[in-house]
């Protein structure tokens, strides 16, 4: 097994505030590794120091062995790295078919060759019928659905999926932990950022806890589970009678 | 042919459709014929007034409509336009067709110049430093009167005649010839909107437009591609700007840099007709054309015989009105953003959709089994 994803005492400060502060891991090729930790652990920032839209104030981010350092947005996708949105960004005046095929182009200059693309990866996530609604118009979920789908038409080796099931009733979920599932078997490796447990121990082989930016702990998600500092960080200290 | 035209209304065109096509080419052969029924200058002049508006409207179109940065400093590219093709005329004898070329490529390069200082900003703040863009040039236009002749504007005596081959020459007198460039001028610059709306240029222009942050995170260049938006709007701007000096054969920095008449304008003509279609500018070009004409100089209703002499209506807009045609188009604004905030374009869309919704269940009613 090898590191696709290699993070290397990534620090990053807002003025005097640390968002994160000395994070490290690696991210075996072809797993799926689960990024938890308590709202405002720095997990977001993370993302965002890996995707290039902050530059990390310390530490290397390397990508199949590739500084990242430096790297915009668009270089960083265009080597094969993908990120989906917390907050989902829909194309909104454009369909469901042309914001996937946005995706696509970054592989291909031809516009047919960019639809049938987004065709199949409309089929993949499951909205195929949508295709010529206005992006604008979806509910939450097909929205997170169609976030998905629009970032597998780039062709990434590295998916990055910022709490895709956030705002999703238990049927939606379902469905997207058996959409990450099947990703896996075709051999895409992705670090997936969930609040809920459940979907998380399910989904992951490993997990990084983060906490107040901190690497709290890192392990199979059974180790994790266990792990005296992360239940303190989720439920607070225990009381000693 | 009908059906797909009516198609076409409905919703963006995606994709070649050879009706829609032929109607575009049938269009351009009636408009090209009009001059042969008609020597009227007043109504030629309305014409090339159009023309040149469509021109300038389909250029904002690109990074305004489709990209989404509203520049509202395209006086910039237009008064560059202008100055560098009369300078070269007047101060330096350089025929015009060379120099609507330099034109254009100094208004690209000015593009790159103001794209690399605004693209940096986003929203509202990108529209106040295009305006501030536009007034240094004005202002520095102004100054520099060893240079530009300054405020005392450049006058042109002249156009040559273009040989183009032995026998064949075309002399700029009349309106006939400018008829001619300008409807050429506004057939490129909507054919541009055409194909920039069915290429992967486009595509990336309307995806920096619904969310930067999205766009740049699925693999586009940012920068890069608003520089593409900018310079072809710019260089379409420029062309037009050219042929308007050439037309009215007076400028000054007042008239071209101008931030309500061009820059304002500019985007009007697009927020009227509606913004990011192809069909758009071209409806905006003919309401802010002939509302701005009519404002200016009502008499010319009554020169084509839509009004008499002695009409009350002219001399209202004469006395009362043509001083305030900048307070006439600011009401227009908020009624259009009011009551049609896509455009007329927009609410013809809109109608047609309601018509056609009210004709369907109507249709489902009479084969309902009894």
């Amino acid at each position: 097994m090898s590191a696709i994803l290699e993070i290397k005492n990534v620090s990053k400060f807002f003025g005097g505030l640390a968002a994160n502060s000395d994070v490290s891991f690696d991210v075996e090729l072809n797993t799926i590794m689960g990024l938890i930790g308590p709202n405002g652990a720095g997990k977001t920032t993370l993302f965002n120091c890996i995707t290039g839209y902050y530059p990390p104030s310390k530490g290397q981010v390397l990508f199949k062995g590739v500084v990242m350092n430096g790297l915009q947005p668009d270089q960083v996708c265009r080597l094969g790295m993908a990120r989906t949105w917390q907050k989902v960004r829909p194309l909104a005046k454009m369909t469901v078919l042309d914001n996937v095929m946005v995706g696509a182009l970054l592989r291909t200059h031809s516009l047919r060759v960019a639809r049938e693309v987004a065709h199949e990866q409309l089929r993949i996530v499951g909205l195929a019928a949508k295709d010529s609604m206005l992006a604008g118009g979806l509910p939450i979920g097909e929205r997170k659905k169609l976030e998905v789908a629009r970032v597998l038409a780039t062709k990434p080796e590295l998916l990055l999926l910022d709490e895709v099931m956030g705002g999703l009733n238990a049927a939606e979920s379902e469905e997207i932990i058996q959409l990450i599932l099947s990703l896996k078997k075709l051999g895409l490796t992705q670090v997936v950022i969930e609040h809920d447990m459940k979907a998380i121990m399910r989904l992951s082989d490993r997990i990084v806890v983060l906490n107040s930016g901190e690497k709290l702990a890192e392990g199979a998600p059974r180790e994790v589970a266990d792990n005296p500092d992360v239940i303190t960080a989720y439920l607070g200290e225990a009381v000693h009678a | 042919m009908r059906a797909s035209l009516l198609a076409a209304l409905r919703r963006p065109a995606r994709g070649f459709s050879m009706p829609a096509f032929l109607a575009y080419l049938a269009v351009i052969a009636i408009v090209a014929a009009v001059p042969l029924f008609t020597k009227k200058p007043s109504l030629l002049h309305l014409w090339i007034m159009v023309f040149l508006a469509i021109g300038q409207g389909a250029a904002w179109n690109v990074i305004g409509g489709y990209t989404g940065q509203y520049s509202v400093g395209h006086a910039a590219y237009f008064g560059m336009g202008a100055y560098t093709t009369m300078m070269l005329l007047e101060l330096h004898q350089i025929a015009p067709w060379y120099g609507i070329g330099l034109a254009v490529v100094n208004a690209v390069l000015l593009s790159l110049v103001i794209g690399s200082i605004t693209f940096r900003l986003r929203g509202p703040y990108f529209v106040l430093a295009s305006i501030a863009m536009a007034e240094i040039i004005r202002l520095v236009t102004l100054h520099f009167k060893d240079f530009t002749r300054g405020a005392e504007g450049i006058l042109l005596n002249g156009i040559p005649p273009l040989e183009l081959t032995e026998g064949l020459t075309i002399r700029f007198v009349g309106k006939q010839p400018f008829f001619y460039v300008a409807l050429g001028l506004a057939v490129l610059a909507v054919s541009t909107n055409w194909f920039v709306q069915h290429t992967k240029l486009g595509y990336y222009f309307q995806a920096i437009r619904e969310d930067q942050d999205a766009a740049h995170s699925l693999g586009i260049n940012l920068t890069f591609h608003k520089s593409v938006a900018l310079a072809i709007s710019a260089g379409f701007t420029a062309a037009v700007g050219s042929v308007f000096a050439l037309y009215v054969r007076f400028i000054d920095p007042n008239i071209v840099f101008s931030l309500p008449d061009v820059s304002v304008q500019m985007v009007l003509i697009c927020i009227i007709g509606g913004i990011g279609t192809i069909l758009g500018p071209v409806i905006g070009a003919v309401v802010m054309v002939l509302l701005g004409e009519t404002l200016r100089n009502p008499k010319w209703l009554v020169q084509v015989g839509v009004a008499g002499s002695d009409s009350t209506l002219v001399a209202f807009i004469e006395q009362r009105l043509s001083n305030a045609h900048v307070l006439v188009y600011g009401v227009l604004v908020v009624i259009v953003i009011l009551f049609a905030p896509d455009g007329i374009l927009g609410l013809l869309r809109t109608w047609w959709g309601k018509l056609r919704r009210r004709g369907a269940p109507a249709a489902g009613d009479a084969v309902k089994p009894a």
